[in-house]
């Protein structure tokens, strides 16, 4: 066979090959889109819930098309992802805190120290199996949209607040990953 | 075809698996050759041939995500390849397309027939190295209609045994039957 067949032959199952990957990925993440309907139905604002879930389920579709590093980073994001946003639709249905005269509500330290506690797993799964940059990377992004899908109680500070939760529980694994 | 081929082949299909494109063309490369021979062989004709060789690579190529790293990548792809050249094959006899002046070029079912027990049989001793040492004993014991020395209901429950891993090594090898 000519050289030139062969190669747009490649190139046509090269495509294919990348649309297998793809549909793959696609139903295999359709599962998450419970947590994101579970989400959208007790969140307070089911627009942002809806909108960072759509996000994540595309970031997370994206990473497992891509394969390698980035593909393991999928579950533990997800999983890690579900503690603050279970605690910030928990704390949706506190309302608020009094202590005297102020009042808070309790939707922001539940964010926040869901974050925390996610940033501190992170830390652990990422250091045990001594993951890529790559991998650091995706678990955050999908762990903080998980998260984000809740935290939206509070309007964008509960995302805020997540976000920096999350950044100080990572710290110290990321500290030493830089100084090593 | 170099000794140390297939090992490197069942690496890169591997990767590709994982999802590292750097191995994309290698395998392609790698795979072609052997797909397009045993479709000439099955088929014996060209244009059926490389038919059936671009739809058996392209099953392959999708199918790579599931490839399991522990089993042998050349024996895996051929079996999709032979799968889809039957599958062409049972077309053809039903759909009667071979037109009389292809007649003469077209494999009798003599050929056929051997072709494909010849691949059967190679599939065959490939799961049989997937079984233990005492299943493989007692199925060539089975074929070489020999006892050995145990008889009666022992034997036959080893055989059925055996004959059951066989099968399911045949199906993990080759996601087929």
């Amino acid at each position: 066979m000519p050289s030139d067949n062969l190669s747009l032959i490649e190139r046509r199952l090269r495509r294919k090959y990348e649309w297998a990957r793809a549909r793959r990925a696609f139903w295999g993440f359709t599962p998450v889109l419970l947590i994101v309907a579970a989400a959208a139905a007790l969140a307070k604002r089911p627009g942002s819930t809806l909108t960072f879930g759509a996000l994540m389920f595309a970031l997370g579709v994206a990473a497992l098309w891509y394969g390698r590093d980035v593909r393991k980073a999928v579950l533990p994001g997800v999983a890690l992802g579900l503690i603050p946003l279970v605690l910030a639709l928990c704390a949706n249905h506190m309302h608020h805190v009094c202590m005297g005269d102020a009042c808070m509500s309790v939707c922001l330290p539940a964010c926040a120290a869901g974050g925390l506690v996610a940033g501190i797993g992170m830390a652990i799964v990422g250091q045990r199996h001594r993951q890529a940059v790559g991998y650091w990377l995706a678990a955050s992004a999908i762990t903080l949209l998980t998260g984000a899908m809740g935290c939206s109680c509070v309007g964008y500070a509960g995302v805020v607040g997540l976000a920096a939760g999350f950044g100080i529980g990572l710290l110290p694994a990321l500290a030493r990953k830089l100084l090593r | 075809m170099s000794s140390d081929q297939p090992s490197n082949l069942d690496d890169l299909v591997a990767r590709l698996a994982e999802g590292d494109r750097a191995a994309f063309t290698a395998v392609f490369h790698q795979l072609w050759t052997p797909v397009v021979k045993l479709c000439n062989g099955m088929l014996r004709n060209e244009a059926d041939a490389a038919d059936a060789a671009q739809q058996a690579m392209q099953k392959v190529l999708e199918r790579a995500s599931d490839y399991d790293p522990k089993r042998p990548a050349l024996p895996w792809a051929l079996a999709i390849a032979a799968w889809e050249c039957r599958t062409i094959l049972r077309k053809r006899s039903r759909r009667r397309e071979v037109s009389d002046e292809l007649v003469p070029e077209a494999p009798t079912d003599d050929q056929t027939t051997e072709m494909e027990q010849r691949l059967l049989l190679q599939s065959a001793f490939s799961a049989m190295g997937e079984l233990s040492e005492s299943d493989r004993e007692t199925l060539i014991a089975t074929f070489l209609d020999q006892a050995g020395d145990v008889g009666g209901a022992t034997l036959r429950k080893r055989r059925e045994r055996a004959v059951k891993r066989l099968r399911d090594a045949f199906r993990r090898l080759y996601a087929v039957g």
